[in-house]
This record gives structure tokens, C-alpha cells and sequence, in this order.
């Protein structure tokens, strides 16, 4: 009897220990540097995206200013790099980049995903080809893999549209019933999609099929206000972007929850209404803090 | 038959002729437990509480009343429960009546889930049958005033309603629907309006013996024609169904000829062009179900055909917000006794935000400000209601930027969060200093 007992706590102990040890490598974001200006001293207005990669590039969707803003990461800051600034955007929401360093930003004013070349000349829109009925697309976000597969959040056909590089169709995966309201898409390195109900703040996932989205856990009320945003770092970590309550929660694969990191405020370090982050090869995140106007970038403390 | 056959049946009728009055008792029978006297029962009881001796003369009375058996539902000596009950009323109710509360209910009345079936039921004796406490529709009008009201005062009445509530709804709960209803809808409703060809006729052609009706009829009356819902979409109230669905010949003639807003824009184009000529539209109104997230596309109760009142249109999504609205005006509740002593100034709460009116600042369609506001200017929009801010507050504007993030110029949300922070003035800290201090840095102490 006593070994029995002896066993299940220990087995108690292990389990608990494993989760303990997830949330530790889940880690603590340590704020690092906050972004407030462009290269010719001018101040951003509430950014609302963010994109960044491998080779030390950041693209800020500066919404407000109606434009792009490029910067260096730096291993404690990022340097302003140049603006992109085209007619064909006026109000970038959300911001992504594949791997030739082509930017695709989201304008949600005209609803349609404007592209950008790496020097950052117009290259187009991000037009979907060949895709079945129905045939209206109104895009709410985009996620892009690293096989510079494109996924497109439509919401008016209530769908998310995979697509090559070129953007065509390849296949689609239609919501799950019974949803609130999609605000976002992500895409981990298994090719997991996910998408994030900020209603019902529930993250869903493709994980038991390709073709069909399943809540990945059940919903998050008890942590997050109002969910905008989710990406997945490469070890499959989810960062969930609460933009009302001012914070980000991190979840493991299965939907456990690590812990919520961040705080509502004004002082660099806080966040105001945050509205997509991004997470680089070298562990920085950056936050589009739209409330207080600027980007801030923090290092993952483990 | 066998002996054997023979002897087992004997054997089992015998033992039911035993368990039988036992199975058959509905509560516990008190003579036992209590060790009454032979003869002791109701009639003990009666010795004291003289004033049931007329109760008992009444036309319905309960039978363990009838039977004497005081006991089966009150504990003579001691009891936790109130009226020296022997349990909670629910648990002593369902003893007897289980029934009344269907483990795959659909639906069930509150008082019978809460277990008040004291509500609608006099447990001893009553005049009317079920013990009911009153007659038909006058036990409902005690809770459903407002139902009751409306269907009395309405012009075009629905004859059910003044006949009974009972008509159309189960009193305990619904295994079939619902609302409480008898059955689901449409079946409910053609048992009374049989969908034959002048009904057909009468709803443009259309198959509406499938449809459900209540999107466009009042089930209590209404003040329009065919008890429609007050406010009619105009196609309706035209009778042009075609201008939106398929026609009644197609082989789904329910279906629209357009989703979303697309099929909104047909007729409200000047709407549409004004929602998407402004750089912000509201998201929900871009999916796939489009205008009707907020609006009914045949008829409501609502202006503007909103689904319900603004308020809770908004909760619906924003839910934590309304949430957050009710836990100020408690705390606000909670901390007015303790002020008596102090005035305590500076509210909680912001009044157009408890009277439910977002759009007091909020553009429900789309805007050109961040937060869908209805002004790009914070101050302005403040202003409209606290007009005093713009000549005699803090300084303000874009000349003055936010000591704390340099993009940010000084306006009021600086300062204050208009959905209420759970301090008072409306402010993000507990006390104004604390705000203060915050960018006047050199005054902290």
C-alpha cells in the first residue's frame, strides 16, 4: 500500500513538474526597447501589425500614418530602415512577411492584401486564383508559412483559404460551426493551422485533421478579454493577443495554459490595447502597442 | 402449467400483494416514524391549526392533506427548512411529481428548476385544479407582466393568448421546444393555421408551412396588421419576398440571392457607400451573416429592426464589457452606504454606458477613428456631453504630447477609460494623485 502511494506521487509530482517545466521554457517576456520613430525623426501612430524574420528585418504596419516602417533588429533595439508608402494602402491592419522578404499588408480600409517587393515597390494584389464558390473573398488576416504557403482568413465566405506563393488556390478549410467572430490566423512548422475566436475565446486548430478546425482547448475566458491575434513560435509555442485586457497568454500544443504575460499601461514595458506580435529566431518579440503608439520589443527569460 | 410454474407465480403475486401498498405510499408515511397514536394523523395537526379546517373544504386539495398525512411533508418536532418542511421544497415537490421536470428538458420554468413551486401552487388546498393559486392567465400575469400587458393593450390580438397561456406552452417544461412551448415551431403553430393554399397564398406563394413564423409574427399580438413584429422590413410589409429570396417556385425558394451584405446593398446602397467610405468598418458586418448579426431581415420588436435592445446586441460580443458595467454599478451600490459619513464625488460609472447606448459614441457600422468612435477627436467627442472640458480642463490637444510615450498628445483617455475602471472619476489609478504624479513626476512624494 505505502509503495502504491509512494508511486502516485511521484507520478503526481512528475506530472506536475512537466507542466511546471513547459511553463518555465514558455519563459517571461523582459521588456527590451520601445520603437516611436521612423528614419526622418517622425512619430508612429497607433501601429496595429508587425512582421519580422530570421535576417534581422522588421516591418511595422504604422496604421495610423497609412504606411510601412522599415527597421534593423539590433540585439537590443531595431534601427529605422526606410519607409513603404504607396496609394494602393492607406490602412495597414495587418502586416506579414515570406521568405524573399516580400511584404503582404492588409489593408483594412479596401479589404484586399497589397504586396510588396523586398525593396519595397508595389508588386500587386494578393488575388486569389482558381478558387471555388463562393467566389467573394473578404480578407480578415493572413498568416504565411515557411514555405511562403499563404493562408487567408475570409470571413465573408467563412474559410480559410490556402495558397501558394503566387496565390493560388490550393485548398480551403471552412470554419467550424458554432463560432463568435475569427479575428486571426496563424500557422506553426507542422502545418497546424489556428484560428482565434475573440468572442468566445476559444483557439481552434487543425490538428486532428487537416481539413477541419477543432477547439484546441476550452475557452479562455477565465485569461483573456478580448482575443486579436495569435501566432505560434517555433517551438510551438501559442501567443495569444488579448487586446482589450492588455496582455499576451501563452499556450502550449494541447491548449494548456502557461501563463499571461504583460500588463495594461502607459510606461515602456506596458501595453495598451496590443494588436499583433511577432517572434524572430533570436527568442525577441515585438508588440504592436497601438494605444501607446509605438512597438516594443522584449526578450523571451527562461 | 407446472406446480412449479404454479408455486413461483403464487410467490410473486404474494410479494406484490405485500410491496404494493408500500410502492404505492407517495411520501414517507409519518405514523411510523413518528410512532403516532393510532388515529393521530391530520387530525392532531387540525387541533392546532384550526384555520385549515376551511382550507380542507375546498374544491381541490392536495392528497396528503386529504389523506391526513401532515408528515409526509413536515417534520412535527424540528426542521432546517422553513414551515417545518422535512426537505427543500423542490426535493419534496419531485418525491411524488418527478415528472414535472424531464431529465432531456429543452426547456423549464424557473420557479420549477429553483424549486418554488410554491409560486404558481398552493401546497394545501385550492380552488382552482392543480392547486393552482389562481386562475389561468392571472398566475402568469404575476411574473410576465410585461408579456401579459403588451398582449392586452395590443390591436391585433392573438386569440390563444386570452384563452390561456396554456394553449401554447407547458406550465413545468418543454421536451419538444423551447420556450417552453408545447412543440417546436412551425409545428406548434399549424395546429391552429393549417397551411393550405390560401395560407400559401397569403404569404406570397411561398412554402411558409416550413418557415419559422416568429421572424415575423408576434405570438402575443402586435400593433401591426397579420400581428407582425412593430417594426417591418418594408420588402415585407410589401409582400416583395423576391426582392431577396428566390422565387416561391425555385427548388429552395427560402434561399437569398445574395449572402452577407451583398444582399443588403441592393436596396440600402446609400448606407453601404457612407459604411464604406470610412476607413474603419465594423467587422462583423463583413462576414457571412452580415447586417443580420445586428438587424432581423423580416420583422421586430426593435427599431431599426435591431435583433434586441442595444445593449445587449453589443453584449452579445462584447460581453466582458457588459459584464464589467454591472460589477461598477454593484461596487457603486456597495460603497454609497459607507459614503454617508463622507460625499464621496467622482463617479464610477459613465452614464451612457449604463443606459446601454454605445452609440452614444460609437458608430455601429464603421467610423474613421480607431475603437469605431464616432468622432476622430476624443476631446470633441467628450465635449458633446462635457462641454466645460474645452475651456476649462487640462491642456489638451495635439500640442501637448504624453510625457509617458512621446506619439501620444494629451486627451482624455489619457487620463480616464470611459467603460469605468473601478476607480472613481473614471480613472486608471486609485487616487487622482497617483494619476497625476504619473507624468508630473517632480511632484511625487
Amino acid at each position: 500500500m505505502r509503495r502504491l502511494v509512494g508511486s502516485l506521487l511521484i507520478i503526481g509530482s512528475l506530472a506536475g513538474l512537466g507542466h511546471d517545466a513547459m511553463a518555465a521554457q514558455a519563459g517571461r517576456l523582459r521588456y527590451l526597447a520601445a520603437v516611436y520613430l521612423d528614419d526622418q525623426g517622425h512619430g508612429m501612430r497607433q501601429p496595429e501589425a508587425v512582421a519580422c524574420n530570421d535576417r534581422s528585418a522588421l516591418v511595422v504596419a504604422d496604421t495610423g500614418g497609412g504606411r510601412l516602417l522599415r527597421y534593423t533588429v539590433g540585439d537590443w533595439d531595431a534601427k529605422p530602415a526606410g519607409e513603404i508608402r504607396a496609394p494602393e494602402l492607406s490602412l495597414p491592419v495587418r502586416v506579414q512577411m515570406n521568405s524573399k522578404d516580400e511584404v503582404f499588408a492588409l489593408d483594412g480600409a479596401r479589404r484586399r492584401v497589397v504586396r510588396f517587393n523586398a525593396n519595397g515597390t508595389f508588386k500587386g494584389y494578393l488575388a486569389p486564383e482558381g478558387i471555388p464558390a463562393p467566389a467573394s473573398v473578404v480578407p480578415r488576416s493572413l498568416a504565411i508559412d515557411r514555405n511562403d504557403t499563404i493562408y487567408l482568413l475570409d470571413i465573408f465566405s467563412a474559410r480559410v483559404l490556402v495558397l501558394d506563393p503566387n496565390g493560388r488556390y490550393v485548398r480551403a478549410v471552412p470554419f467550424p460551426k458554432d463560432h463568435g467572430f475569427f479575428s486571426d490566423v496563424a500557422v506553426d512548422s507542422r502545418g497546424t493551422i489556428y484560428l482565434v475566436d475573440s468572442i468566445t475565446t476559444t483557439v481552434y486548430a487543425t490538428r486532428k485533421s487537416p481539413g477541419e478546425f477543432a477547439p484546441l482547448a476550452k475557452s479562455l475566458r477565465a485569461h483573456v478579454t478580448f482575443p486579436t491575434s495569435i501566432v505560434v513560435d517555433g517551438r510551438g509555442i501559442i501567443y495569444v493577443v488579448d487586446q482589450a485586457g492588455g496582455g499576451i497568454v501563452l499556450l502550449d500544443r494541447d491548449g494548456t495554459v502557461l501563463g499571461r504575460q504583460l500588463a495594461m499601461g502607459w510606461n515602456e514595458g506596458l501595453v495598451r490595447s496590443p494588436s499583433q506580435l511577432c517572434i524572430n529566431d533570436k527568442g525577441q518579440v515585438f508588440v504592436a502597442d497601438r494605444g501607446n503608439s509605438r512597438v516594443q520589443i522584449f526578450s523571451i527569460a527562461r | 402449467m407446472t406446480g412449479r410454474q404454479v408455486s413461483v407465480t403464487v410467490f410473486w403475486v404474494t410479494l406484490g400483494a405485500i410491496l404494493l401498498p408500500w410502492l404505492a405510499t407517495p411520501v414517507a408515511d409519518g405514523n411510523e416514524k413518528f410512532r403516532l397514536k393510532p388515529g393521530a394523523e391530520g387530525k392532531l395537526c387540525l387541533d392546532c391549526h384550526s384555520d385549515f379546517t376551511l382550507k380542507l373544504k375546498s374544491r381541490f386539495v392536495h392528497t396528503p392533506v386529504k389523506t391526513g398525512n401532515c408528515t409526509g411533508c413536515h417534520s412535527p418536532h424540528t426542521s432546517a427548512h422553513g414551515k417545518l418542511l422535512s426537505a427543500s421544497t423542490r426535493s419534496i415537490c419531485l418525491t411524488c411529481h418527478e415528472d414535472v421536470l424531464p431529465e432531456k428538458a429543452r426547456s423549464a420554468h424557473r420557479p420549477v428548476i429553483e424549486g418554488r413551486c410554491g409560486t404558481c401552487h398552493d401546497p394545501h388546498a385550492s380552488s382552482y385544479k392543480g392547486n393552482l393559486s389562481k386562475n389561468g392567465n392571472e398566475l402568469c400575469v404575476g411574473c410576465h407582466t410585461t408579456v401579459v400587458d403588451t398582449a392586452a393593450k395590443a390591436k391585433f390580438p392573438h386569440l390563444p393568448v386570452s384563452d390561456g397561456c396554456l394553449d401554447c406552452h407547458n406550465p413545468h417544461a418543454s421536451t419538444a421546444a423551447t420556450r417552453l412551448l408545447r412543440s417546436p415551431l412551425p409545428a406548434l403553430c399549424i395546429e391552429c393555421h393549417q397551411p393550405d393554399a390560401g395560407f400559401t397564398k397569403q404569404h406570397g406563394g411561398y412554402p411558409v408551412g416550413t418557415a419559422n413564423c416568429v421572424s415575423c409574427h408576434a405570438a402575443h399580438g402586435s400593433n401591426t396588421r397579420g400581428i407582425l413584429f412593430d417594426t417591418v422590413h418594408a420588402p415585407v410589409a410589401g409582400k416583395a419576398c423576391t426582392q431577396c429570396h428566390n422565387p416561391p417556385t425555385a427548388a429552395q425558394p427560402f434561399a437569398t440571392t445574395r449572402t452577407g451584405f451583398e444582399l443588403c446593398r441592393g436596396c440600402h446602397g446609400k448606407t453601404m457607400n457612407e459604411t464604406f467610405g470610412k476607413t474603419r468598418v465594423h467587422w462583423p458586418l463583413l462576414d457571412k451573416t452580415g447586417c443580420l448579426n445586428c438587424h432581423e431581415a423580416h420583422a421586430s420588436r426593435k427599431p431599426k429592426l435591431l435583433n434586441v435592445d442595444e445593449a445587449a446586441l453589443c453584449g452579445r460580443c462584447h460581453g466582458e464589457t457588459t459584464a464589467f458595467q454591472r460589477r461598477l454599478t454593484e461596487k457603486a451600490k456597495q460603497e454609497k452606504p459607507r459614503s454617508k459619513s463622507r460625499v464621496e464625488i467622482g463617479s464610477l460609472t459613465h452614464d451612457p454606458v449604463q443606459r446601454g447606448t454605445c452609440s452614444a459614441c460609437h458608430s455601429p457600422h464603421a467610423s474613421n477613428s480607431t475603437r469605431l468612435l464616432n468622432q476622430e477627436s476624443t476631446v470633441e467627442l467628450c465635449g458633446g456631453c462635457h462641454d466645460w472640458l474645452k475651456h476649462e480642463s487640462h491642456p489638451m490637444g495635439e500640442r501637448y504630447r504624453d510625457k509617458r510615450s512621446k506619439n501620444l498628445s494629451v486627451d482624455c483617455l489619457s487620463c480616464h477609460r470611459s467603460h469605468g475602471t473601478g476607480y472613481r472619476y473614471l480613472i486608471a489609478f486609485p487616487t487622482p494623485t497617483e494619476l497625476c504624479v504619473q507624468c508630473h513626476k517632480q511632484q511625487k512624494r
